[in-house]
């Protein structure tokens, strides 16, 4: 009887097991996400794929990543600690001061930033190198490998000795290179792709890489081969910025201004840029960075800014002094800007004074802020210390750098128009590269050519016509090219390239000691040698 | 299939015995069961031949009929009386009185699938019955057993009445989605706690030990909690009403300046008022309670049927909510007695208003000084651009009474959960065979809406009036089938249980955000009103995804003679959301007990159990699809002209992707002493969670997202845990237990890393947020060491510019704001938790005494860390706090040693003192209680915050007016500025039944 109660038992079981066999598929069902195996599959979905290469861009235009890193290590922008506000662990101050510790976050934002961007090419030529060949197909993988060069010219330039990973299954930690093979890499990658890229400038590469963009990336890449290499390439950069201008597809706008407009995706200038937009493409926040919270009713924002980022005075004075700046002689010796005298705000800027008439001033947010109904904005909150007190005035001045900054001190970044009633997302795009800098790049290499050349200062000449300055004399001086792409190129990412390559990066400035040449090159983020230890740490860094 | 065919055979066999029994002389005894209390008849006993499988059951009056062969035995039986056995001789009607079996009700634990005497019981399971509940205004389950548990920690950080209780067993074991136990109600596992009124329950059993919990598998690895429900008994009809009215103030909130403190301060704006914000913010909370339930049944039907009415409104301006639950409980005997089906259905609708946390939080540090109105009005009538309140155009601050005002944040859930079971007794078959089938579902709606308007600074303004709507559905299905086969042989009592279960659930839901109205009548209802649709600009979302769980189980329970205890348990069981590699999993438990007092007379011992266990549970990963290799938008492409969706990578493919294993032992002892005066419960444990699941950073190549969860890590947890129990007078009119319970947790992390990723054994979190400690981080796990670290620098003095001085701690000469200079400034987890009670009754009145507490951990007081100073952004923006550590010549906002406070507090949870009022003989109402009740008259700290109360997990908050971040389950200790204030109750309530 035991034994007919044990059969009976496992029989019920069995009985249950039978039934239950249907009811144990455990494979997942998906509603609202995406399995690899379902995708890949149409040309639309290629095309969404190829966008991810793109929109990696999108991380430019906020904050504590590459645009900070490069901006705030150079002498144009500084963001004061305000009292409790902005001391965030000191490293905006680090960066400033060039006392870069290695794990610096914004340092180590941006390298996973550059080779995330790295990586999802290297992901879509994998992907892309799949399918049957076609012309669209190498099409593609050209322009997948000159965005990734521009990534690693890049990481060239902030970090010089990285890995450089082109092979997606290659499963391996990568080895650091150096900095002189990361350049030759970037440069063969162009070299190769250049004559594959689209030579179109027209909706169809608005916002891609075609062939004058990545011609534009190289002749950065030579403008700086010395800070590279140890070995210049002054013809080499002269002659793709001449390449651009014999396209006759680029020329200068005539406002200066509008580059950075709100529609800016007609300026015959632009030469490459990632559009933003404020209900597609978000992320691009520098009303939010750079105002002060009371600006809100200025430009009636949806959203309340938050007071970060100003321009360092001596620097904005550049703009507005006809003659050079004496406070810091190194950096600042040769930023003559003659022309028209008239109003403009200086120092305290309690009162308008006399300066020079600089149309770039637009670069500038500064002097005394209106809300949009006529009213006088304020700052409730004002320092006790702050010459004009509760009403808000952007002076030139700032006080200090830490521990209490004036809320009100400093000129703000006005470069990109602020959209009345705009969001934090601003629509304008954001300008990576830009022919302006390619006539600066052609007269700067052919002055190191000849010091004597003509059509150097003619080139400079033009940019300083367009803004409305008079023209330089002869001669042409380093510290003229350098300080007239300091005003023309204003947070657009090359003041720390240009402090550089004119030797000037470690000199003294605004709250800033003469600094370590170890600073020319960022640390390589504590983070990113802890998952890979063949990272070979930047010398002078503690390893 | 050969099993089958034997059975097959067997068939004519089984049907010939059963045959011949039937042939065997018969004849008819009656009789009646009554109670020996009330001489009362009592329907519903089980009525057996002794030996035989004939039986019946006593009808409503207790009467009965059955047919017995010539020299038999009755046995009687009925839940809460004790068994009798009677020979029937030659009689022919057979009386019987049963007495009441008292310590049989109590003594019954629940344990996953069945019950078991207290005595069996071989794990750490700790039982609470309703009589020993919280009282007062309970509108949450967890409340009832909040201190009630040795290891068992409820917490609810201030007194929101919407806020949530977070429910932590023996520390957390995961720091994945399941840190709380799970629940299971009347057997439906994963049943909302808010299909149940705290005033439905009959008892809650909790889970305590690994061996325990093994039976429910992947889902056991954070503890279990089984609820079961009041039902009816057959009987009499019974109706009980309880209700109660209560009021709430607030309790506690920091201290700080009152608006002549404030304005001596240097730097202060002084606008010349004086307003106490606080005031302005709060009111009186009031809340009643209504409950009624109509039980009764006959031999064959048994129901419970209630409805309980709750209406609450918190001590913050528009906070509150209204809840109807109701619930019917019925069960029916069918086919001779042999089946029964059981039917549970509740439901439950809460309409909420959740009101603003920040309206408190910026009242603190509004300052006071300040006038709430502009000054153009004194209401909110008036035009203006915030509508007439005054606000200020900085950083981080809002008129706190606008907040609360001018804008809504609400909600309506509802709660529905079926549950049909049907049971079936194979004694016919196979003696002390019984097979359970049961289905349940469960569905939960959330409807929530937000509007802020237009005039609203926070929020709204810059939108120009901004609204939002989300709903969220979640369903279950759960179906579980059993075998119970019970069996006595040679002194050994077998439970044998055999069973599957499968489950399915499906989340789904949409919501949409948008702003710019034409005016704000619509509020949230009208969402095609909003512009921001029209122009891009308003925010859409929806999804769906669902998951799966397969299990067989089987447990055996031996009993040899009351002396010796043994069970064995294994659950095979298997998520969809685990790796295609890893479907299934096996949780396996042992554990065995000795009754030694059985064995050996020790003095003074009544009775001693020492136990011992060993088990294994699982946790699933928070979500599904996370194994798989997934693609998401990721931003746009400005492609010919136009924006197009782009898509990249979300996830890695993980087939290996498994379940955290918790392994568990757990040695205990339950003990009887002085006449069984004193009653406790001793346990050690300690347990390992391996394969923790961790976001780790992966190299890309060869994967395509940089991060993977994987199962890496382990975190070992261990504690002692007493309960006591002590009668100390026991008399007709006076009588007085005591009693008391203590736990204690250590948590270390003892792995973050495996060989092939040794990066990430330490990280720093919990961020201290704007203005300017965004980064600050507060909280640092490292792998090797405890739990719970709060690490920062230490305040040595003051620099002459005011900054506070901190100590170089690397000794190289200054501090550096850096890892070096950091250090060990506190733990969030408490050493020890407790609750000691006491119950107290002479003649008609009874009292009760509730404390709880906890020793050991520290809080991060950010309030403080931000606001005590005197920094000149603080005191032009802000009020400054003033709390003992007040110290003016600190100039500077820089969170460090001097504001993590040591938080051990002891609490007078609940406080109660009831009269039953006499009725006399004959009187149709049965009982009459009446009771005044106080919950958190006064707390015992040295912690100057908001509640002492202990953090399991970080709730981050937003700053300037964002929303609240998401729940750091690494990050206990932190008191964030967004805290409910926490509130004193006082309950006036009434219990009738007739």
């Amino acid at each position: 009887m035991k034994k007919s109660i044990v059969n009976k038992v496992m029989a019920l079981a069995l009985g249950l097991m039978f039934f239950a066999q249907s009811c144990t598929n455990l494979d997942e069902e998906l509603y609202s996400d995406l399995a690899a195996e379902n995708f890949f599959k149409s040309e639309a979905e290629y095309i969404a794929a190829l966008g991810a290469a793109y929109s990696s861009f999108g991380g430019m235009g906020n904050h504590f990543g590459l645009w900070t890193m490069n901006e705030l290590a150079s002498d144009e922008l500084v963001i004061t600690t305000k009292g409790g506000d902005w001391y965030d662990g000191g490293v905006l101050i680090q960066l400033h001061e060039h006392n870069i510790t290695i794990d610096n976050p914004i340092v180590g934002n941006t390298w996973n930033f550059l080779y995330g961007g790295v990586n999802t090419c290297n992901r879509l030529l994998y992907q892309f190198q799949q399918l049957p060949a076609s012309d669209g197909r190498d099409a593609t993988i050209a322009e997948l490998r000159a965005i990734r060069a521009l990534w690693y010219y890049w990481l060239l330039d902030s970090f010089g000795n990285v890995p450089v990973v082109t092979d997606f299954t290659d499963t391996e930690a990568p080895a650091s290179k150096t900095r002189a093979e990361v350049y030759a890499f970037v440069e063969k990658e162009l070299n190769e792709t250049i004559p594959l890229l689209s030579t179109a400038k027209d909706g169809t590469t608005y916002g891609r890489i075609n062939k004058w963009a990545a011609l534009a990336v190289r002749c950065k890449l030579y403008l700086n081969a010395g800070v590279y290499t140890g070995t210049p390439q002054w013809q080499k950069a002269a002659d793709d910025a001449q390449a651009i201008i014999n396209s006759g597809k680029y020329s200068l706008e005539s406002s200066y201004k509008s580059n950075f407009a709100v529609n800016n995706s007609g300026s015959n200038e632009n030469i490459f840029v990632y559009p933003y937009d404020k209900v597609f493409a978000g992320g691009f926040n520098w009303p939010m960075m750079t105002l002060h919270y009371a600006s809100q009713g200025v430009y009636n924002f949806t959203a309340q800014p938050w007071n970060g980022y100003s321009a360092v005075e001596e620097f904005y004075n550049t703009y507005v002094n006809a003659t050079a700046d004496t406070q810091f002689p190194e950096v600042y010796g040769g930023s003559d800007n003659p022309g028209t005298q008239g109003n403009v705000w200086k120092g305290t800027a309690i009162a308008p004074a006399q300066g020079t008439q600089d149309s770039r001033i637009s670069n500038f947010v500064v002097g005394p802020q209106f809300n949009a109904d006529g009213t006088r904005a304020s700052d409730p909150g004002a320092d006790s210390d702050d010459p004009d007190g509760a009403p808000l005035t952007f002076t030139p001045k700032i006080n200090t750098i830490y521990p209490n900054g004036w809320r009100q001190g400093g000129a703000r970044i006005g470069k990109y128009e602020y959209e009345l009633g705009g969001t934090p997302n601003m629509s304008n795009d954001f300008v990576i590269l830009r022919y302006a800098d390619i006539l600066l790049a052609r007269a700067e290499a052919l002055w190191q050519l000849n010091n004597g050349n003509a059509e150097s200062l003619s080139l400079v000449n033009q940019i300083r016509s367009r803004a409305g300055v008079t023209p330089f004399a002869a001669p042409l001086t380093p510290e003229k090219l350098f300080a007239e792409r300091g005003r023309e190129m204003f947070a657009e990412m090359t003041r720390r390239q240009d402090l550089i390559r004119f030797g000037k990066f470690n000199k003294e400035w605004w709250a800033k000691n003469a600094s370590d040449p170890k600073y020319k090159l960022f640390p390589i983020p504590k983070g990113a040698r802890d998952v890979n230890p063949k990272l070979v740490q930047n010398p002078g860094y503690p390893n | 299939m050969k099993n089958l065919l034997k059975v097959g055979r067997l068939l004519p066999v089984i049907l010939l015995c059963i045959g011949v029994t039937a042939f065997a002389q018969e004849r008819k005894v009656t009789g009646k069961v009554t109670s020996s209390e009330d001489k009362a008849g009592v329907p519903g006993v089980n009525v057996i031949e002794k030996g035989k499988t004939n039986g019946t059951a006593t009808d409503l009056d207790g009467n009965y009929s059955i047919m017995v062969s010539g020299d038999a035995t009755l046995v009687f039986s009925a839940v809460g009386y004790s068994t009798k056995e009677v020979a029937v001789g030659s009689q022919s009607v057979v009386d019987v009185s049963l007495a009441a079996d008292v310590t049989q009700l109590s003594e019954i634990v629940v344990t996953g699938y069945g019950t078991q005497e207290k005595k069996e019981i071989t794990s750490a399971v700790a039982s609470v019955k309703s009589e020993d509940f919280n009282r007062g205004t309970v509108n949450d389950p967890a409340q009832l057993l909040q201190g009630k548990v040795a290891g068992l920690s409820i917490t609810r950080p201030g007194g929101d009445p919407n806020g949530g209780f977070n429910i932590r067993l023996r520390g957390i074991s995961t720091f994945g989605a399941n840190t709380e136990p799970l629940i299971v109600i009347d057997g439906v596992i994963g049943a909302s706690l808010s299909t149940v009124d705290p005033n439905d329950i009959a008892s809650m059993d909790v889970l305590k030990d690994g061996s325990a919990a093994a039976i429910y598998g992947t889902r056991g690895g954070s503890g279990v909690i089984l609820i079961t429900t009041k039902s009816g008994k057959a009987g009499r009809v019974n109706v009980d009403y309880n209700a109660s009215l209560a009021v709430e103030s607030v309790a506690n909130s920091i201290d700080f300046m009152s608006a002549s403190e404030y304005a001596k301060v240097p730097g202060a704006k002084n606008f010349g008022n004086n307003t106490d914000w606080l005031d302005v913010v709060t009111s009186p909370g009031r809340s009643h309670v209504h409950n009624i339930a109509v039980s009764g049944g006959t031999a064959k039907t048994t129901y419970r049927a209630s409805v309980n009415l709750r209406d609450a409104t918190g001590v913050a301006i528009n906070s509150g909510f209204q809840q109807l639950n109701t619930r019917l409980n019925l069960t029916q005997k069918a086919l001779n007695n042999r089946a029964t089906f059981s039917v549970n259905l509740t439901t439950t609708t809460k309409d909420a208003e959740y009101g603003f946390k920040e309206s408190l939080r910026y009242a603190i540090v509004a300052n006071p000084t300040m006038p709430v109105w502009d000054g153009t009005t004194t209401s909110a009538t008036a035009g203006g651009r915030f509508a007439g309140y005054a606000e200020r155009d900085i950083f981080d601050f809002f008129n706190p009474l606008s907040i609360a005002k001018q804008n809504k944040n609400e909600g309506k859930d509802i709660r529905v959960l079926a549950n049909i079971r049907g049971d079936y007794d194979f004694d016919d078959f196979v003696k002390g065979l019984r097979l359970s089938v049961s289905y349940s579902q469960q569905d939960e709606s959330d409807l929530r809406g937000q509007y802020y308007a237009k005039t609203s600074k926070f929020r709204g303004f810059g939108r120009n009036g901004l609204a939002g709507r989300q709903t969220n559905q979640r369903n279950n299905k759960l179906f579980e089938t059993t075998l119970n086969y019970v069996k006595d042989f040679e002194g050994v009592n077998m439970t044998l249980l055999g069973g599957y279960s499968y489950q399915e659930f499906f989340n789904e839901g949409f919501g949409a955000e948008g702003g710019n109205f034409l005016t704000d009548a619509f509020t949230y209802n009208n969402l095609g009103a909003a512009l921001d649709f029209k122009n891009g600009l308003g925010s859409v979302y929806s999804y769906a995804n669902s998951n799966k769980l397969v299990a067989f189980f089987g447990r055996a329970n031996l009993n040899f003679k009351n002396n010796f205890f043994v069970s064995a348990s294994a659950r095979y069981e298997g998520s969809s959301r685990f790796g295609a590699n890893e479907k299934f999993g096996l949780f396996p438990a042992l554990s065995a007990g000795v009754n030694l007092s059985n064995l050996v007379t020790i003095p003074a011992v009544n009775s001693l159990k020492i136990r011992g266990s060993y088990g294994l549970t699982g946790t699933q990963p928070g979500d599904s699809y996370i194994s798989l290799q997934r693609f998401g938008p990721a931003g746009s492409f400005f492609y010919n002209g136009s924006f197009v969706n782009s898509y990249a990578p979300v996830s890695n493919a993980n087939p290996n992707l498994k379940w955290e294993t918790k392994a568990e032992y757990n040695f205990g002892a339950d003990f009887a002493l002085f006449d069984s005066r004193l009653t406790g419960t001793l346990d050690y444990y300690n347990r390992t969670t391996r394969d923790l699941y961790l976001l780790k950073n992966v190299p890309v190549p060869p994967n395509l997202a940089s991060q993977t969860l994987l199962n890496i890590g382990e975190l070992n947890n261990s504690g002692l845990e007493l309960s006591l129990n002590y009668n100390v007078i026991s008399n007709s009119n006076f009588s007085w237990t005591t009693g008391g319970n203590f736990g204690t947790i250590n948590m270390k992390v003892n792995k973050l890393t495996s060989e092939e990723l040794p990066d990430g054994d330490t990280f720093y979190l919990a961020g201290m947020g704007a203005p300017g400690q965004n980064a600050f981080t507060l909280v640092r796990v490292k792998e090797g060491t405890e739990f719970g670290q709060l690490w920062g620098p230490i305040q040595e003095g003051v620099n002459a510019n005011g900054t506070p001085k901190f100590k170089d701690l690397d000794g190289n000469g200054s501090y550096c704001d850096c890892d070096a200079d950091k250090t060990v400034i506190g733990n969030g987890l408490p050493t020890l938790t407790f609750g000691f009670n006491n119950n107290l009754k002479f003649g008609n009145w009874d009292a009760n005494f509730f404390f709880r507490g906890a020793l050991g951990h520290e809080i991060l007081n950010s309030y403080r860390g931000f606001y005590e100073n005197t920094e000149g952004t603080t005191v032009d923006n802000y009020n400054v706090v003033n709390t003992k550590y007040y110290n003016p010549a600190i100039k500077k906002a820089a969170v460090n040693n001097t504001h993590v406070e040591k938080a051990d507090f002891l609490r007078l949870d609940n406080a109660t003192i009831g009269y039953n009022v006499q009725l006399g003989e004959g009187s149709m109402i049965n009982k009459l209680r009446l009771y005044l009740s106080g919950q958190n008259l006064f707390t015992v700290t040295g912690y100057t915050g908001i509640d002492p109360e202990v953090r399991w997990a970080d709730q981050i908050d937003g700053d300037g007016g964002g929303g609240p971040g998401g729940v750091d389950p690494f990050s206990p200790g932190i008191e964030r500025r967004s805290t409910y204030f926490t509130t004193r109750v006082l309950t006036l309530g009434l219990n009738l039944s007739f």
